[in-house]
């Protein structure tokens, strides 16, 4: 009896204009009926170049070595026509991204009809959304009608359509929220135990992973590094790959993982930032609704909260890049100025890190000019090219002159959320607004840019209010943890307060639903249905 | 420091270049464009200006091509091939004034109507809007008629009535810029609309506003061609448009006389062909979602 799935020594090389590279090396995996395979790694690791060879939907360029058996049968000997009858009919793919794999002009339940259409199977479309936990009126909407999670469970019921018996999920939580995170994963874990399909699962969070696989893959520069049951390779990572991946995604309540000692925590401060009962509302929606909100000189304070729940906007309103329909903005018990020249005064002092380097970063600017920048709109004097030099080396991007002529695209992701915190460094700020600053990084980066951001509190006294909606990184580095729900602040206090101890039902929720494994014994808190 | 920039432009520059050169149409188009310019510019030194006032011609008016007169002679005995040389100078100096003019006012309007949006945005863009469906050749038309003649008068009514079409695509192009965030952190650094606009949406707006300027090069030539034709250009200035104008009142279709139909037709046919190759090839090398396969 042959296994549902077996990778068999694959190897996928690109042909570029620079010769060829190869994506994945020598890579050997096997998966049973009624299984999970969880495949880990960051990005360009070639976890989803394995995914995509197995219904061979790979780019023209990519060249495949080894064997895919699907049930036995080499996925690379079969004719065109018995391929696209297995495409979908055994084999299922759960696409990254359900806000754009959707297409936004049909209604979703002729999306989800449409294999059974071209595969002549007959189904309910109904049954299909029941499964996934959606009502039967889902099934008339527009994909913009429906909420992220929605759309994921539509791209779910899509996969489970023709009946395969082996999906492969690539991604399928990453633009989730927490809470509706755990939704899918539950359903995607009930659909594997009450049919028994296989299921490849593909993510850069480990955590994610661990609550749902069985078996797992760590791979590295398009090679497994790491195989076993999930249980162990995250109890006990043998790799030093794992480990840093493992590190990256801390529990909440593991003392091992949070990085402030009680001694730092500066918690008589002079008040920096202070903002009293403040409101933006867009048209009819109000955004924030009333928030008071306080940031003490040198403390790292945590924003926590669901997409939507008004975070963001709150940081724009604090750095005045948003006007507050009602309330004040405090910096040091002064109203924010609401003239041009008296704003760019306040921007010396309280400066934004973005949530995406990449895009945060502009492309035809060297690294030297997007850290001069700053320098050069106030006109600091001085030698510009010292101060550059010393936000970077700040920032840890040593020797400074080594990066000076780098265009942000030569750089990784890591390095690049550097430069943007030199940016902001190079004014010498008292106070940082970090909007989800590690939420597009690589796992292993994730740590050290956390690592900075408490080394810069430490030597510079920086404070910091940190955007997230992950509550392991407030865990990690915040002194205090503010809740933020529907445009309001549900709760705050010490992170042990808050993430031990939570008292509103919304904190509650959200800790329920961070994914967690067998590692660490829980906290204590009483969960609320 | 700005040595290491000037270094990177230079090495962008050549980078763009070798891209240009590797499509032959775009090649062909400029060096069309090189050799039809430098005939223009060396035309008063090459050739006897003399042969244009009609009181001093020595053939025949309708004379056919000869080995004296290449292209034959128009109803003055003056030799086509010198009218259409000296057309060329026109030609080329209302196509490039008027457009420098429309890009002009069209890149303002487009990006203030994106950066500032609002109420600027509105009044701008319904201008816009009010240009555009006005039909353009009426409105040249009835600006020169009212202005007094003259070359000025053709670049204005050219300049004024094109640019809508590249306000609209600045715009388009501003918008999606600015909603990068790299534009926020520059907000959040401190810079205010000049900074914002100066240092990161220009840059990016320009290579299409570049590759629009080649294109619009074209369709200005034709307008003057079109509004000369119909009698609107400078009568003291000989150009394509004029020397066609005068073959069509002089009946030079009852004369046979083809010799002076054709060459400015073929004229303006050949420089316009060669700018919108060039635009083409521009576009394709600026515009990196042109390039296809990836």
């Amino acid at each position: 009896m042959s296994s549902l799935l077996e990778l068999r020594d694959l190897s996928v090389h690109y042909r570029t204009a620079r010769g060829e590279a190869t994506a994945v090396r020598s890579v050997s995996l096997e998966l049973e009926a009624g299984q999970t395979l969880g495949l880990a790694g960051e990005s360009g690791c070639g976890k989803s170049t394995v995914a995509m060879s197995v219904l061979r939907l790979l780019p023209r360029n990519a060249r495949v070595e080894g064997e895919v058996l699907l049930d036995g049968e080499d996925v690379q000997g079969m004719s065109w026509g018995r391929l696209r009858a297995v495409r979908w009919a055994a084999a299922s793919v759960v696409f990254q991204g359900a806000m754009h794999a959707l297409n936004p002009v049909h209604r979703v339940g002729e999306q989800i009809a449409e294999p059974m259409r071209l595969h002549g199977v007959t189904g309910s479309v109904s049954a299909l959304l029941d499964q996934v936990e959606l009502p039967a009126r889902a099934a008339r909407a527009y994909p913009h009608e429906l909420s992220g999670g929605q759309k994921q469970r539509v791209m779910i019921a899509m996969a489970l359509a023709c009946e395969p018996r082996l999906v492969i999920a690539d991604e399928p939580t990453t633009a989730l929220d927490v809470v509706v995170q755990a939704q899918v994963l539950d359903v995607l874990k009930r659909l594997v135990s009450e049919r028994g399909i296989g299921l490849v699962m593909i993510s850069h969070d480990l955590s994610v992973l661990a609550s749902t696989c069985d078996r797992l893959a760590v791979m590295r520069y398009g090679q497994v590094v790491e195989e076993g049951p999930a249980r162990e390779v995250i109890a006990s990572p043998t790799h030093p790959h794992t480990q840093a991946l493992a590190a990256a995604f801390p529990t909440v309540g593991d003392p091992a993982s949070r990085h402030v000692t009680p001694s730092e925590a500066p918690s008589d401060g002079p008040v920096l930032l202070r903002a009293s009962g403040v409101r933006v509302s867009f048209g009819a929606t109000e955004a924030v609704a009333g928030v008071d909100l306080e940031v003490r000189a040198g403390e790292i304070v945590a924003l926590v909260g669901q997409s939507g729940s008004g975070k963001t906007t709150l940081a724009r309103t604090l750095l005045g890049l948003q006007r507050p329909t009602a309330g004040r903005v405090l910096f040091e018990g002064v109203g924010l100025p609401r003239s041009a020249s008296g704003l760019r005064a306040y921007r010396r002092q309280v400066q934004l890190v973005l949530q995406d380097p990449t895009s945060a970063l502009n492309p035809r600017h060297s690294v030297y000019e997007a850290v001069a920048e700053g320098l050069r709109i106030h006109r600091v004097p001085g030698d510009e090219a010292a101060r550059v030099a010393e936000a970077l080396s700040q920032a840890e991007l040593r020797p400074p002159e080594l990066f000076f002529p780098s265009l942000p695209h030569e750089l990784s992701g890591g390095q690049r959320q550097r430069v943007v915190i030199a940016g902001a460094l190079a004014l010498g700020p008292r106070l940082l607004i970090a909007d989800e600053p590690v939420a597009s990084l690589d796992a292993s980066v994730r740590g050290e840019i956390l690592a900075l951001l408490l080394r810069l509190r430490r030597e510079l006294g920086l404070a910091a209010l940190v955007i997230t909606h992950d509550l392991g990184l407030a865990w990690t580095i915040a002194d205090r943890v503010a809740v933020m729900y529907q445009g309001e602040l549900v709760e705050q206090g010490t992170v042990e307060q808050v993430l031990l101890s939570p008292r509103h039902d919304y904190t509650r929720t959200l800790l329920a639903a961070v994914p967690h494994d067998q590692r660490s014994t829980r906290p204590n808190w009483t969960n609320s249905p | 420091m700005t040595a290491i920039a000037w270094q990177r432009r230079q090495a962008a520059a050549r980078a763009t270049w070798r891209e240009f050169a590797s499509q032959r149409g775009g090649l062909a188009g400029l060096i069309g464009l090189a050799v039809i310019t430098l005939l223009a510019v060396l035309a008063p030194w090459v050739t006897d200006a003399s042969g244009l006032d009609v009181t001093r011609v020595t053939a025949r008016p309708w004379e056919p091509p000869s080995s004296s007169h290449w292209l034959g002679t128009d109803h003055n005995g003056r030799s086509v091939l010198l009218l259409t040389w000296w057309g060329t100078r026109i030609s080329l100096v209302v196509g490039l004034a008027a457009t420098v003019l429309s890009v002009l006012i069209g890149t303002v309007v487009g990006i203030a109507a994106a950066h500032f949006g609002g109420w600027v945005s509105a009044v701008l863009m319904r201008f816009t809007d009010f240009f555009l469906v006005l039909p353009s050749l009426v409105l040249a038309i009835a600006l020169s008629t009212v202005l007094p003649r003259g070359l000025g008068t053709i670049v204005l009514a050219i300049g004024v009535t094109s640019w809508p079409a590249t306000a609209r695509l600045v715009r388009a192009q501003t918008l999606a810029v600015e909603a990068r965030p790299f534009i926020e952190r520059s907000r959040a650094l401190g810079g205010g609309h000049g900074h914002v606009i100066g240092r990161h949406v220009l840059p990016a707006v320009l290579p299409l506003v570049f590759v629009n300027t080649t294109l619009t090069v074209a369709s200005a030539i034709v307008a003057e061609s079109t509004l000369s034709f119909l009698g609107l250009g400078d009568p003291t200035r000989v150009s394509w448009g004029s020397l066609l104008h005068a073959a069509n009142m002089h009946g030079a279709v009852s004369q046979r006389a083809w010799w002076f139909l054709v060459p400015p037709g073929l004229g303006v046919v050949c420089v316009v062909l060669a700018f919108t190759l060039c635009g083409r090839a521009l576009e394709t090398v600026l515009n990196p979602r042109l390039k296809g396969e990836r």
